[in-house]
């Protein structure tokens, strides 16, 4: 693999402001999509930024992710897309959510450059928001080890950290050395390294082996996650258990950035049954919980879902009872995703399995009716 | 002087007797009550007397505000066969707005609720810390005082005697909890069950110093919220740093008992940016946040609500960027339902005030 490496004096974040700055100025983006602090500096959010002076208040790697950013550029683009060129900047989970979306036809990417950056994971909100400054600390040592407790479940076994599906991608791993690198991936983002005459054909060896290094220790640390989490799940009892504290307020389903519907079937009428229906039930089995349906809400969220699943953890950090659903959900599909040998958001190219139709597939799951109820022929 | 039912219980297995009494001589078909589950407490409708035992109607915890979910079961048809509930002063006056706005039917429902010493925050009973406080909740009920743990919009609640309610249990300030369950019979209805039941029924009054003396503690309380959060002076830059850390996930509208909508306003295509509308932002103010309308969000959903607010408190409750949610929002409907005069949830047959015409009204703020 072939890069630019970028000489860097003191932290990385000023540097690729100032390069986002020039961009603006050059007129080669019309505007940035960037985290920025909030004015009371307790949180983040995106702001599309025109104005140069502005970039000042953007920060490349956030210590949280209040709002997953595929749903952010959802927004932006639903509708359409504007006029001018524009630069996104997230992390690469963002990325691959975003790439989803515009598979789905919920994202135009057409005049979107997508830059994606190493991400050492994000601190839970509520944590966060406990002490912001302590939170801003316990990321910086995050970004350190790359190997700290204090991040999001999933972030803590998370192998698709780096180069994903983006235009062009910020290597900051290995920074501390002095070194960044810039890797253009596309087209958008051979144009953009071009337009500012960077040299982009260095090797970058060293970036890599760090990444694998990582990747490495990641895949075995998700192996164990996986391995403690299957007995704590498996089998429906496990599973009641598990969403049994869960209010039906569908704030997961709400901050997802797959869950696109702009009105989920589970909110419909669909559920709403008559009044006898509650009674007849409770009267079958002793009693009924209410609100009712919780979990086929998050079995059949999940159906919907869960081969788009980009493992961000926002579901997580959003639920008020603090259900491990991410994990579960994650879990779950890496299952689904393997068996379609599917990485969600890592190319526009590979079709959704939901959406393709092959007439071989998955043979060994089909339940043939006729030999499995011993239904003669007529 | 009114009827009362002397059960001689504590309180909690006082009200279970009840309950599985009206279960077992087929009063009421159903019982829609806590349930203590193992550790994990939420609403339950019962049939089956025998799990009236592991109910625990009284317990200090609103996983959802109740008038949801007993929309939820007679939004398309009334129930048919009688149920009790036992929930909350403020569940019910949610209950009783949405059935003025059509979205449910208080018909062969038989409200039992109490006065209410409030509830802790839903993550207390996510984390377990509320079994350690539970008996000192009891001895403050008797004492008539506040748990400074409990919801904020509780400890600021004037509205903790029950409107619309069949039977009131005597709670709030209650020396005799421990002993003995006082409930108060206030309809037909009410003393027909008791009669059903082997309680004593006596004449009694509710002790309205008792109450008065709350009532002015949950006052007091309420003007150094609203003084320490200086809400009279925020203005917009206040509105701005205090929701500029939301994320735009609508939980509080979904969890708002009054917010029926099936489909928000502020989810809807109506209210989204289309492409020229961020050019327009770009082009006026050099940048716009992405989701936008996070305030406007927030105000809309207040003007939306307000003149039913019944102050619960789920909306903070729910909110993952932790935001003081009912504070601003308690605050707001006081001064809405002020204005008209109106307590929400309190008298059935008052129509609400924005579903009603006047010619001549707030001619003062017209321009």
């Amino acid at each position: 693999m072939r890069g630019a490496i970028f000489k860097i004096e003191k932290d990385f974040d000023k540097e690729i402001r100032n390069f986002l700055k020039k961009t603006i100025v050059k007129k080669f983006f019309g505007a940035i999509l960037i985290p920025c602090k909030v004015p009371a500096n307790d949180s983040y959010a995106y702001l599309l930024i025109r104005d140069e002076a502005l970039i000042e208040k953007a920060s490349i790697l956030p210590p949280v992710m209040p709002i997953q950013g595929g749903r952010v550029l959802k927004s932006f683009t639903r509708l359409g897309k504007i006029d001018a060129k524009v630069a996104v900047i997230m992390r690469p989970c963002e990325i691959r959510a975003s790439i989803e979306l515009s598979k789905l036809e919920q994202v135009d990417l057409t005049n979107v450059t997508l830059i994606s950056v190493d991400c050492p994971g994000v601190i839970p909100l509520s944590d966060y928001l406990e002490d912001p400054v302590k939170g801003t600390d316990t990321f910086k040592e995050a970004f350190k080890t790359w190997e700290s407790d204090s991040v999001r479940e999933l972030c803590k076994v998370c192998y698709n950290f780096t180069l994903t599906g983006s235009d062009l991608h910020i290597g900051i791993l290995g920074s501390e050395q002095g070194n960044l690198f810039l890797i253009p991936v596309s087209e958008k983002g051979r144009n953009l390294l071009d337009f500012f005459n960077i040299n982009y054909e260095n090797d970058i060896s060293s970036w890599e082996n760090i990444v694998k290094k990582k990747e490495d220790e990641r895949k075995i640390k998700r192996k164990e996650f996986r391995e403690n989490l299957r007995q704590e799940i498996e089998g429906i009892d496990n599973l009641l258990k598990t969403f049994s504290d869960c209010l039906n307020c569908h704030n997961c389903m709400r901050v997802c950035p797959i869950c696109y519907c702009r009105q989920c079937f589970f909110d419909s009428d669909a559920l709403n049954l008559p009044s006898t229906n509650y009674i007849k039930r409770a009267e079958n089995r002793g009693s009924i919980k209410f609100p009712p349906e919780t979990l086929l809400f998050h079995l059949g969220r999940m159906s919907h879902m869960i081969t788009s699943c980009v493992s961000c953890g926002s579901c997580e950090d959003a639920c008020p009872v603090s259900l491990p659903i991410s994990r579960v959900f994650s879990f779950v599909a890496e299952n689904v995703q393997n068996l379609f040998n599917y990485v969600p958001g890592m190319s526009v190219k590979d079709p959704v399995p939901t959406i393709t139709y092959e007439e071989e597939e998955l043979k060994e799951f089909e339940n043939p009716y006729i030999e499995t109820y011993n239904i003669q022929r007529m | 002087m009114s009827k009362t039912l002397y059960i001689d219980e504590n309180v909690n297995d006082g009200i279970k007797k009840f309950l599985r009494c009206i279960l077992e001589n087929g009063k009421v078909k159903g019982v829609l009550t806590l349930i203590n589950e193992g550790e994990k407490i939420a609403y339950s409708l019962i049939s089956n007397p025998e799990l009236i035992k592991y109910t625990v109607p009284l317990y200090p915890i609103m996983p959802l505000n109740a008038a949801r979910s007993l929309s939820h079961i007679t939004l398309s048809e009334p129930i048919s066969e009688p149920i009790a509930v036992v929930i909350k002063p403020c569940e019910i006056r949610a209950f009783i707005e949405l059935v003025k706005r059509s979205q449910g039917s208080v018909e062969n429902i038989f409200f039992i609720s109490f006065t209410c010493g409030g509830v802790y925050p839903i993550k207390m009973n996510v984390n377990g810390k509320i079994n350690e406080k539970i008996d000192n909740f009891w001895r403050l009920i008797e004492k008539n005082e506040i748990d400074a743990d409990l919801r904020a919009s509780c400890k600021v609640c004037k509205e903790f005697i029950p409107y619309n309610t069949d039977m009131t249990i005597f709670l709030a300030g209650n020396k005799e909890i421990n002993n003995q369950c006082r409930i108060f019979l206030n309809t037909d209805r009410a003393e027909d069950f008791a009669e059903s039941t082997d309680g004593n029924i006596v004449q009694d009054k509710i002790n309205t110093e008792l109450i008065d003396e709350l009532k002015v503690k949950r006052l007091e309380e309420r003007k150094k919220l609203f003084e320490d959060k200086k809400i009279e002076k925020l203005g917009l830059e206040g509105l701005i740093d205090i929701f500029g850390r939301c994320i735009s996930c609508h939980a509080c509208g979904n969890a708002c008992p009054i917010c029926y909508c099936s489909l928000c306003y502020f989810d809807s295509q109506e209210s989204e940016y289309k492409p020229v509308d961020y050019e327009s932002e770009l082009e006026k103010r050099g940048a716009i946040r992405v989701p936008p309308n996070t305030v406007t969000y927030q105000v809309g959903r207040l003007i939306h609500v307000g003149i039913s607010c019944v102050g619960c408190g789920c909306c903070e409750d729910v909110c993952p960027s932790e935001i003081q949610l009912s504070t601003i929002f308690i605050k707001g409907s006081e001064s809405i339902q002020e204005k008209f005069n109106y307590i929400p949830g309190k008298n059935p047959e008052e129509l609400i005030p924005i579903s009603t015409f006047d010619i001549k009204e707030f001619p003062e703020v017209e321009t």
